[in-house]
Parts: C-alpha cells; sequence; structure tokens
C-alpha cells in the first residue's frame, strides 16, 4: 500500500489555512531545518535520492548544490506553470495545501542560501493563485516568510507572480524570461539557470511538487524517504490520470508500482467493452506507450527504457475508440500553438507537421508523406533550441512508429471519402476469361 | 578597462589543427581553419549569441548533441566536425525549414545575388524541397518607415533587427510581435520606425525582408561596383561602401572599422546620397549682370586669379564641411606664401590660443573612439552626440551596456563651477576600479571654446584631464568632436589665424573667423576665398567660393563659383577627430565639368602668379 | 507620437502597475501584471491601454506590444467582458470537449458580452471536458450545462456551483463516472 504524504490530509476542510496545516503540524519542518546549518539540509535533501517532479527528473539535492556559495543575491523559483496536457497535479497542492509548498521554499531557500523567491503560476490558475497569496499573507504574518524567519538569521521575500497563458514559459529559461517581464523565449544554455538565472543572479528552479516534498523529507529524514520507492526513483509521487479512465484524478502512488495498478487499479481503466489503445506516461510530450506496456514499474528507469519518459507523471489513457489522427492532430497543434518561434525547427516544424496530419486528414496525402512527416520529426529532435519541439516530435514520431498502418489506413479511407481514388492502387487483376 | 586578450589555443576541425584564441566562438574560429560554418542570427556586432537559427550545428566530440557553433566557445583541445553525415543531416534540415516559409521569388528580390539565404542554401541545403503545403501569407511589402520596406514573407526571424533596435541603438521601436510560426517583425501599433539609425537593419537582414525603399528594384549585385571610401557628412568620419551603378551611387553601405565606426552607419550617411547628386552645380559661374552665369574654366580661373592677385594679404580664406587635409595645405600656401594674408580659419568659435591648440593636441592626451568603450567613464562634455558625431553615440551606448562604463553628462557650468567640477570629479573617480588608474575619456565638442568663456574653459579642460592624469593612462584622454567634418585635419593643414602646418608657429596672426567676416563686411578685406562654406556675411569685395549646391547666400553674394566634388567624387585624406588619417576616395566620377577642388586650388596659385611651396 | 509625460492614466490603474513594479528588483518583470491590470481597465490590451502601460513603467510601447501577443490570456483584440475558455486539449477533447465548444460557441452565438474561445490544457483534466469561466473552474460538462452556465454568467450569479473545480475532492472514487460519458456521441472529429 503507497505510503500517503503529500495528500495525507489533503481534503481536510481548511487545511489551506495556516491554522488548520499547523494542527497537521505544518512548518515543524522549517523550524527543524531552520535549525540545522544550510549545510545539513541540503545533505538531507541529496539523501533522499528526491528527483525533480517538473518532467526532467534531475536530482533536487545535486540541483541546489550546483548553486554558487557565498553572499551574493541568489534567488529560488518556483516553477508552478503547469501547462503539459494532462498534468494537473501541481494545482492540486497548491489550492489545497498550499502553506506546504510555502514551507518547502522556506527550507529550500535557506538549504541554497537564496533571499529572493518567486512563484512562476500560470496566469490560468486564478484560484489556485489567490489561495496562494492568502496564504502568503498568512505565513508573513506568523514570520514564516520575511526578515530572520525564526529567528534564524535567514530572510526571505516570496512573490506570487502571475503568468499569461503560455506553455513555453514552463520551460525554465523561458520562465526567467517571462518573470523578467519579456516575452517568454527560452535562453541558450549554458550559462545554466544555477549560475546565470534570473536577473543573471544564480537560481534555483523547482517544480511545486518537488519544492512541497521538502518539509516531508525534513519530517521523515533524507535517509527514511529514499527507502521508498525504487533504486532510482525514490519516494512518492503524484499521478495525474485522465482521458479515458472512470476515474480521472491525481494519486499519490509509489514510484515503481505497476502502470496497469494506476490505470486500471486507482483509475479504474476505460469504459466496459473499451480497451487502451495507448498511453502517454509523462504528459502530451512523452512518446506513447502501448497496452502490453502495461505491466511495467511505473518509475522513470523503466519509462526511459521502454522509450518513453515519466515527465511530470500524467498519464493520458486513449482507448480504442479513438482514431490514432486525432491524437496526433491534438498533440501537434498544441505544440504549434506554444512553439515561441526563437528557433527555427520548432517553428517550423510543429508547423508543417500539423500541415501534413491535416492533409492526411483531409484525404489529399499519399503514404509517402508518412515517410516525409517522420523524417521531419527526426529533423527536428535534437536541433532544437529547447526540448519544445522535441516535445512535439517525440510523440509524433512515436504514434507513427507504432500506428504506421493506421495512418495509412486513414489516408487512403479519407481519399476515397474524397473522392481522390486510393493512392496505393492494388494490381489489377488478371483478366478472367469465360 | 582591461581589454580581453585570449591566449592561443589549438584545436581540430574537419581532421586539422588550427590555432585560435581561446574562448573564440566556434563559427569565428573555424574561419581560421578556412572552415565555413553557415549562420544567420549570428552577428557578433549584436552582443550574446541567440541561438536562433539553428544553422551552424557542428559536431563536438564528447559532447552527444550537436551544439551550436555560433555559441561554444572554443577551448584548448576540442575536435570539431562540420562534414560529419550528421551534421549534413542537420544542416539541410535547418535549411529545408527556413525555406517552409520563405517565398523563394529571388528573380524579384533585390537581396538576389548578395543574398546569405541564397548562398547557404545553396552551399549547405539539400537541394530539393518537400514542403508542399501553402505558405504563409502577409501583406506585402508594407512601408516599415520612409527609407525602408518590409517583406515578411520572405523574413526568416533571424532575430537580427529587433536585436539591432533593442540592444545597439537602444531605440525598442522593432519587436515581434505574436508567437511561434505566427511571429513577425513589426513596431507598435504599426508605427514607422524612425530612428537615427535604422537603416542598419536593411545590411543586417540576411535575405530579402527589410529592403532600402530608395534602392528597391535599382541595381543587381552583378551590375554594380564597390567603392570604398569615407563619409565626410560629419566628423564621424564613417566608413562607407559605395555601391556604383553607371557612375551613380546606389548605395551606401558601412564598411566595418572598429577603430571608427564599428560597423554602423547613421541614416544621414546611408540615406543622404540621392540628395548628394542632385541639383548641384556642375559647371563653373559668375556673377554677370547681378546674377551668375556659368562660364568657362578658362574664365572662372581668371577671374578669381585676378581679384585674388588684385587683393592681396588683404584676402580671407574660410574652409569647412568636408575639406580635404590636402585642399586645406593647398588654400593655407595660397594665402600665407601666395597672397602673404594671415587670415584664414577653419574653426567656427574664435580664435584658441596656440599652446592651447598644442596642449590639446599633445599625442599622450588623445583617446581613441574605442576608449570610448572601454574607459570606466566618459564624460560627454557639451555636446550631443547623436546631434554631433551619431555614430558615437553607439559606441557609447556599447560601452555602458557591455562593460559598464559610466557615462556622464556634463556641461560648461560643469567645469567652470568650483563646487560642481568637483562633484563630477569625484563621480568619476567613483567610476574606478578600487585600486589602479581610473580610465576617463572627455568627449568634447568644438563649441566648449566659443564665447567669451571659451579660453578659460578650455583651459580648465585641460586642468581637470592633469588633475586625473589622463595623459599617463591608456585608454583614458580627449576626443574632441570638431564643428567640421575635418576640422582637426585643416587645423593641422594650418587653415588656422594664429598657426600653421603641423600648429607651427607663424609670423603674423590673422583674424579668425569671425573676423574675417567682420573686416570683410568692413571693407578690410577685399577678397573672401570660400571652401565648403557660406559667405558669413555681405561686403563689398569679390567673393569666391567652392560650393557643391548653390544656396541663398552664394546666389546673392558670390562672384565666382567653382563647382565643387561631393565626397563620393573626392580624392584626398581626412583626419579623424582622435588623429588618424583616412583615405577618401573616389567611387564616381565627376558631375559635368566639375574639376578636382585640390587641382583646382593649385591651378590659382599658379595663375596668381608664383609657385605654390606646399 | 506622444511623450510618457502627455499620456494621461487613470490614477487606479497607475497605482496598480506601481505597486506591482515596487515587488520586483527590476521593475520591468511587472509587464505582465501590468498589462493584466490595464486590460481589465479598458478590456483588451489596446494600443491605449499598452500606452498607460508603458508610460508608468518607463518602458517603450513596443516592448509591450511584443509581450502582450506572445501571451493568450493578453488580448490584442477587443473582446466580449466574460471571457469561457474551453479546453479542447487532448484529454478533454477525447472525453467530447470538441462538441463542448462547438455548443458554447453556438449557444453564445453573437452575444458580445462573451468571449468564447477553445483554450489549450487549463490543467483541469480530472474534470474534463472543463471550462474557465471568468477564470472559475467548472466540469465535467455536459452538453445540457451550456445553456445554464451562459445564463449564470448573463444573471452574474456564481457559475454552476456544483461544478465547480474548487469544490471537488481530490481522492473521490466515484469522481466522473456519472457525470459525462467518457464517449459522448460526437466526441471525435473523424
Amino acid at each position: 500500500m503507497t505510503q500517503v504524504l503529500l495528500f495525507k490530509d489533503i481534503d481536510e476542510p481548511g487545511l489551506n489555512t495556516l491554522d488548520v496545516y499547523a494542527k497537521r503540524g505544518g512548518y515543524e519542518s522549517a523550524r527543524k531545518a531552520l535549525a540545522l546549518t544550510p549545510e545539513e539540509v541540503l545533505a538531507q535533501l541529496e539523501a533522499s535520492g528526491l528527483r525533480g517532479r517538473g518532467g526532467a527528473g534531475f536530482a533536487m539535492g545535486k540541483k541546489v548544490s550546483f548553486l554558487p556559495k557565498g553572499s551574493i543575491d541568489k534567488y529560488l523559483v518556483c516553477n508552478a506553470d503547469e501547462s503539459e496536457p494532462g498534468t494537473f497535479k501541481d494545482r492540486e497542492l497548491m489550492q489545497k495545501s498550499p502553506h506546504m509548498l510555502i514551507e518547502g521554499i522556506v527550507i529550500a531557500s535557506y538549504a541554497a542560501g537564496a533571499n529572493r523567491s518567486f512563484i512562476y503560476i500560470r496566469g490560468e490558475y486564478v484560484h489556485q493563485a489567490d489561495m496562494l497569496d492568502a496564504a502568503l499573507a498568512e505565513a508573513r504574518e506568523a514570520g514564516y516568510v520575511g526578515e530572520d524567519i525564526l529567528g534564524s538569521g535567514h530572510s526571505l521575500s516570496l512573490v506570487v507572480h502571475r503568468g499569461a497563458g503560455a506553455y513555453i514559459c514552463g520551460e525554465e529559461t523561458g520562465l526567467l524570461d517571462s518573470l523578467e517581464g519579456k516575452r517568454g523565449n527560452p535562453r541558450l544554455k549554458p550559462p545554466f539557470p544555477a549560475n546565470q538565472g534570473l536577473y543573471q543572479g544564480p537560481t534555483l528552479i523547482n517544480n511545486v511538487e518537488t519544492l512541497a516534498t521538502v518539509p516531508t523529507i525534513i519530517r521523515m529524514g533524507g535517509e527514511e524517504y529514499s527507502k521508498l520507492g525504487t533504486d532510482t526513483s525514490k519516494g512518492t509521487k503524484l499521478v495525474s490520470v485522465s482521458g479515458h479512465v472512470k476515474r480521472p484524478g491525481n494519486y499519490e502512488i509509489e514510484l515503481g508500482i505497476p502502470s496497469r495498478e494506476i490505470i486500471y487499479g486507482l483509475a479504474g481503466g476505460p469504459e466496459e467493452g473499451r480497451e487502451v489503445k495507448c498511453w502517454f506516461p509523462g504528459g502530451s510530450s512523452s512518446p506513447v506507450l502501448e497496452k502490453d506496456d502495461l505491466d511495467l514499474p511505473y518509475d522513470f528507469d523503466s519509462m526511459a527504457k521502454a522509450g518513453s519518459m515519466l515527465g511530470s507523471g500524467a498519464i493520458i489513457v486513449v482507448d480504442d475508440s479513438t482514431p490514432i489522427l486525432d491524437v496526433a492532430l491534438k498533440v501537434a497543434k498544441f505544440y504549434r500553438h506554444e512553439s515561441c518561434g526563437k528557433c527555427t525547427p520548432c517553428r517550423e516544424g510543429t508547423n508543417w507537421t500539423v500541415k501534413m496530419l491535416e492533409r492526411i486528414d483531409d484525404g489529399t496525402a499519399t503514404p509517402m508523406d508518412i515517410e516525409i512527416m517522420a523524417s521531419v520529426q527526426e529533423h527536428i529532435i535534437g536541433n532544437c533550441l529547447c526540448v519544445l519541439g522535441d516535445a512535439m516530435a517525440m510523440p509524433i514520431g512515436s504514434l507513427i512508429a507504432k500506428f504506421r498502418e493506421e495512418f495509412e489506413e486513414h489516408i487512403e479511407q479519407a481519399r476515397i471519402r474524397n473522392g481522390l481514388g486510393a493512392a496505393v492502387v492494388s494490381p489489377i487483376p488478371e483478366p478472367t476469361h469465360a | 578597462m582591461p581589454r580581453p586578450q585570449p591566449r592561443t589555443i589549438v584545436f581540430t576541425i574537419d581532421g586539422r589543427e588550427v590555432k585560435a584564441p581561446e574562448n573564440a566562438m566556434l563559427v569565428d574560429a573555424a574561419k581560421l581553419g578556412d572552415v565555413e560554418i553557415p549562420v544567420f542570427c549570428y552577428e557578433p556586432k549584436l552582443g550574446n549569441p541567440v541561438g536562433a537559427c539553428r544553422m551552424c550545428l557542428v559536431e563536438i566530440e564528447g559532447i552527444p548533441k550537436l551544439q551550436t557553433g555560433c555559441s561554444t566557445p572554443v577551448k584548448d583541445g576540442m575536435v570539431v566536425h562540420t562534414q560529419s553525415p550528421r551534421v549534413k543531416t542537420a544542416q539541410q534540415a535547418v535549411v529545408e525549414f527556413l525555406l517552409v516559409n520563405h517565398p523563394l521569388d529571388c528573380p524579384v528580390c533585390d537581396k538576389g545575388g548578395e543574398c546569405p539565404l541564397q548562398d547557404i542554401t545553396f552551399g549547405w541545403g539539400g537541394g530539393k524541397s518537400r514542403f508542399v503545403e501553402p505558405k504563409r501569407h502577409f501583406v506585402k511589402p508594407l512601408a516599415l518607415s520612409e527609407k525602408i520596406a518590409i517583406d515578411r514573407e520572405r523574413c526568416i526571424l533571424c532575430y537580427r533587427c529587433v536585436r539591432f533596435s533593442q540592444e545597439i541603438s537602444e531605440d525598442y521601436q522593432l519587436v515581434l510581435l505574436e508567437r511561434g510560426a505566427h511571429s513577425y517583425v513589426s513596431t507598435f501599433d504599426g508605427r514607422p520606425y524612425e530612428a537615427p539609425f535604422s537603416g542598419n537593419i536593411v545590411e543586417l537582414c540576411p535575405v530579402g525582408a527589410l529592403t532600402s525603399r530608395d534602392y528597391r528594384f535599382r541595381a543587381r549585385p552583378w551590375e554594380v561596383v564597390d567603392g570604398g571610401t569615407v563619409c565626410t557628412l560629419c566628423p564621424s568620419q564613417c566608413n562607407v561602401t559605395l555601391t556604383v551603378r553607371d557612375e551613380r551611387v546606389m548605395r551606401v553601405l558601412a564598411r566595418d572599422n572598429p577603430e571608427v565606426d564599428d560597423g554602423w552607419l547613421c541614416d544621414r550617411g546611408r540615406f543622404a546620397y540621392p540628395a548628394l547628386a542632385e541639383n548641384r552645380i556642375t559647371e563653373p559661374l559668375i556673377r554677370d549682370g547681378g546674377e551668375l552665369r556659368p562660364v568657362s574654366w578658362e574664365r572662372a580661373l581668371e577671374e578669381a586669379a585676378g581679384s585674388l592677385r588684385r587683393s592681396g594679404d588683404s584676402t580671407g580664406a574660410i574652409a569647412g564641411a568636408g575639406a580635404t587635409n590636402e585642399e586645406g595645405l593647398l588654400l593655407s600656401g595660397l594665402m600665407r606664401e601666395t597672397l602673404g594674408s594671415p587670415h584664414l580659419d577653419s574653426r567656427t568659435t574664435g580664435k584658441l590660443p596656440l599652446e592651447l591648440h598644442r596642449a590639446l593636441s599633445e599625442p599622450k592626451l588623445q583617446a581613441t573612439v574605442p576608449d570610448l568603450e572601454f574607459a570606466h567613464a566618459v564624460v560627454v562634455l557639451d555636446c550631443d552626440p547623436i546631434a554631433d558625431a551619431p555614430i558615437l553615440d553607439l559606441r557609447l551606448r556599447k560601452g555602458v551596456r557591455r562593460h559598464g562604463m559610466k557615462r556622464v553628462s556634463a556641461a560648461r557650468e560643469d567645469l567652470l563651477d568650483d563646487t560642481k567640477r568637483a562633484e563630477l570629479l569625484d563621480t568619476l573617480r567613483a567610476a574606478g576600479p578600487k585600486e589602479g588608474p581610473v580610465e576617463v575619456v572627455v568627449l568634447w565638442h568644438e563649441r566648449l571654446c566659443a564665447g567669451p568663456d571659451g579660453e578659460r574653459t578650455v583651459r580648465t579642460l585641460l586642468d581637470l584631464a592633469a588633475t586625473l592624469g589622463l595623459a599617463g593612462i591608456d585608454g583614458a584622454g580627449l576626443l574632441e568632436i570638431p564643428a567640421h567634418a575635418n576640422g582637426r585635419g585643416l587645423r593641422e593643414a594650418g587653415v588656422l589665424p594664429n598657426a600653421g602646418r603641423e600648429l607651427g608657429e607663424v609670423e603674423e596672426e590673422g583674424f579668425d573667423a569671425a573676423g574675417i567676416a567682420d573686416a570683410f563686411a568692413k571693407g578690410e578685406l577685399s577678397c573672401l576665398y570660400l571652401l565648403g562654406v557660406d559667405p558669413p556675411a555681405a561686403g563689398g569685395g569679390t567673393v569666391i567660393a567652392h560650393a557643391p549646391f548653390l544656396t541663398d547666400a552664394l546666389r546673392e553674394q558670390a562672384d565666382v563659383v567653382f563647382p565643387a566634388e561631393a565626397y563620393p567624387e573626392k580624392e584626398g585624406t581626412v583626419t579623424h577627430p582622435d588623429g588618424h588619417q583616412q583615405r577618401v576616395r573616389r567611387a564616381v566620377r565627376h558631375l559635368g565639368e566639375i574639376r578636382d577642388e585640390h587641382q583646382v586650388l593649385a591651378e590659382l596659385a599658379t595663375r596668381v602668379g608664383l609657385a605654390v611651396s606646399a | 507620437m506622444s511623450t510618457p509625460q502627455q499620456i494621461e492614466v487613470p490614477s487606479k490603474l497607475r497605482e496598480e502597475i506601481e505597486a506591482h513594479m515596487a515587488l520586483y528588483p527590476d521593475s520591468r518583470s511587472a509587464a505582465l501584471p501590468a498589462l493584466e491590470a490595464a486590460q481589465r481597465v479598458h478590456g483588451w490590451c489596446s494600443p491605449e491601454a499598452i500606452e498607460q502601460t508603458a508610460a508608468v513603467m518607463g518602458v517603450m510601447p513596443a516592448y509591450l506590444a511584443a509581450v502582450a501577443t506572445f501571451y493568450d490570456m493578453l488580448e490584442t483584440e477587443p473582446v466580449g467582458k466574460h471571457s469561457v475558455y474551453v479546453c479542447t486539449n487532448i484529454s478533454c477533447s477525447l472525453r467530447g470537449a470538441d462538441a463542448l465548444h462547438r455548443a458554447v460557441c453556438d449557444t453564445a452565438g453573437e452575444d458580445p458580452e462573451f468571449n468564447v474561445r477553445s483554450f489549450e490544457c487549463l490543467g483541469a483534466c480530472d474534470i474534463a471536458p472543463m471550462a474557465s469561466v471568468d477564470g472559475v473552474f467548472v466540469g465535467p460538462l455536459s452538453l445540457d450545462d451550456v445553456p445554464r452556465l451562459l445564463d449564470d454568467v448573463r444573471a452574474g450569479r456564481p457559475v454552476l456551483p456544483d461544478k465547480q473545480l474548487s469544490t471537488r475532492k481530490v481522492a473521490d472514487p466515484n469522481a466522473n463516472t456519472h457525470d459525462f460519458p467518457t464517449h459522448p456521441a460526437e466526441g471525435s472529429t473523424a
């Protein structure tokens, strides 16, 4: 049975208030951490083995340790721009347990030596931002945020910054530009944010769930936390399950449990009479897996080994009633819409891919176009400034690879429907003689 | 401020060992090994690389993903491949992507023949396109400004123009609107892009998206010849390349000289050329029956020589505008030696004692244009660079932006008032390092010498320089913007009332420019010889002028007018405000009957009766 | 062109923008909240709204125009007062969002009060298909909910109170199973 850590009291009425949060042990971890040295807190984070929950899965403790030491202005930025299609776990934490995030930020900033912090929350999350603002006011009032927190000498300012609708601002450097008041164009790396991030200063950027896990790690001890999950994927993870399942929602699981248990056991699986056709294990940018992959353990490495990724932990289930072209079009159109336009392969590649898919749909394509589309995906992957191009090319590439026959069938059917005739003409039957 | 002095390293590119300065970007380092890595968005003049176009992807051993050569600093021992199948595939892919939305209308595009997109497509592209879908469409072409047309369909979104507007000229008018494949270059609310350096974006554009409206459809690259010269429309003396077709200037382009212009050009320098060829005086004129009428050279020269002979030492001369050093030398020879008159000037602000001229041009005290960039602080004294020497404004901005140079504006009062001067000194010292010398450059304009306070102000300026020890500090000093384009050159050629060549002593001091005008009006001078300037005052005597255009003042007062060259027709040298000489080369032949001005001066000197000892 | 000093800015808007600017080490960081505030006042990021914001922030209007056109929630054309963003991304579309979006468009018709848009994933796939109505997330929506949704907005009532996300429990085992079929009649685009 999965240990419930982040979601332990999640439905408790009033958990969003300091009062209730504190009664459930809230800010005890901050108290505990601020009594330690920053190095000791960092050691706990490193010992926990916690990997970033935003998508890339980078070891959180290591990320903190990359920040230069010394008394320069350092920043902590919480990435709350949750926009990867299918992902809605951070939303749940922020609206129901905003103090948990704030507490995590206080502790992490202490470990990193950052004195200014920001929560960059996507503009669409109006209610969640309001909840954070209210919680932040309480935390400030109670002295958990501000000057000389709990007498530790650590000071921290925190601002909830609302975005205005751009997926690319979830990319950490796009986020930084956006937070600086610019268009959210990703930056060239290096320099990495740990050295030159917000306002050119060293910056730690972490996802909401990652930071919200920090109080738990301090409470349990890093060592203890690391006993959860698998060797390389420690701890529990919030998983958002959506699409063709009976009970879409957020579930806290221990990393490494069979994927089937999440999709069928927790989320109820597809409706009676339907089967899983494919599923995205980590948001719409992860290459799709198929029915046969359902027994894979749900953790970073198993997903990677299967050619996909755990990403943000968003499972999107597509059942066998859905044409694969519809899935591909939705995905491609999304990334075309969200491409910032800065680099060529992403800007033009996403645009071209959508146009090709539309031709497949309207019956003006031929099977040769599938080759071109596959090659365009290959030309995008690895050649872009940031990961957005890959985020389209990888799932589209996987859909083409795994469902090529269905694409071909779609092309033929659409051509025939439009009166263009089959693209691949069957051999002429031998004349029959009477 | 310390200027970069990189050490030399060795790296391997396409199997060859190449020496390069450490941390140079790979695309630049590659050139040292004769390897070209194609680029679109990379332009080091625009600041840090942005890595947007992805054209320069290369393979570096030890790094799994292809890297952008524009943003990868070269390191010792690095092994780079630009010809591997992976790289070629990526380059072809990027070209194909770029052409997805490009109209490929090269036959009717002004850029055709000198287009990086054409060249790179030919050199690095796959040679065919698989894109059959409709391309993106925009209304085109649109006037981005009075001078520039924009064709958004041709744009490959390389960011160069918007980076120029935002990071170089810092006018921040040109931006990218919308995002993704819908992005386009525009201004706020469709307003015209009006800025002093706007024309540079035409040159920066690697495709035919931004074109000069004056040049549009006027010439093809294979029909033109280039002429390199120096623009003498202002003291900046930017180096330019003139595009010439059929002996007409069709276009002015920047010619990068880091000591002068850093590769930029102001709009006046870029767009004034049509005006330089219109309404010109193309033959000698003589006042006849109250009006200026065209005459032969012989008649005009004889008339002028006669007047000068008669006037002798009661002749005054004023030179300015783009007059060259050679013209200055000939003029001072004609005046001092041939006519025996000391009344000549090329300055506008009164006579400055010779000792001050000499102190100001003391070699150790001379700052250069790059010093503006690397100094700890620059005092912009009593001048407005945008108006006085536009290109220096960009250099000052660069210094502030890239090197943290402190730009301090000061007026004459800040020098003359003791308290204010002390404050200024404090500000300047505070801009320097904790230890070691403070590199300060004072950028000042000739007008500082004007008025009754002029001399005192200049003395205070020299005191300030002495207090700061500028003469003994590398990269520090004074940089004067003269009133005329070749003001410094003319002075050093001896076109001064109180100094000869190279600021040498003269036996007799003459009137300065204002004094000459005054004396001419009073009848004390009977002949006025003007090189590139308008008659300063009416008088009873004879006015002889070299002029390219017939101004109202000339029409009313000149008696002999020699048709003068505009700078594209000129041959000679000029002296940059920092003291170094620049060559003005003829790019187009003379209009009409125009002759070399120095030839005219020499001829006159001969006719006046004596040999000229130049 | 008018200089920043010549541009009149409503004092409340000026105060709000200045308050945002004060929150950041570099006041330009306030661009998004400032534009959002101006949009609330002007109804959209009109050239006038942008010029006012630029005047307060001390930046060029073009800078803010570039920012405004980058973000989906900043409107650069005049729009209806009430925004209805219908999520039509993958998870919602699998559960009938395209039909829902058509229904909202059809029902709202030409009513100038509404700004109906199909939107990218709004991060509420647990209540798919869903919409954000003036920032309030509601779902799962059936086609029958559409008239009531619009009426609630018109009447200034809380929109579909029983379907607001904020009331939903996280670990609700019965979530969605009865509210909306996973296969609505016309969910697919093919």
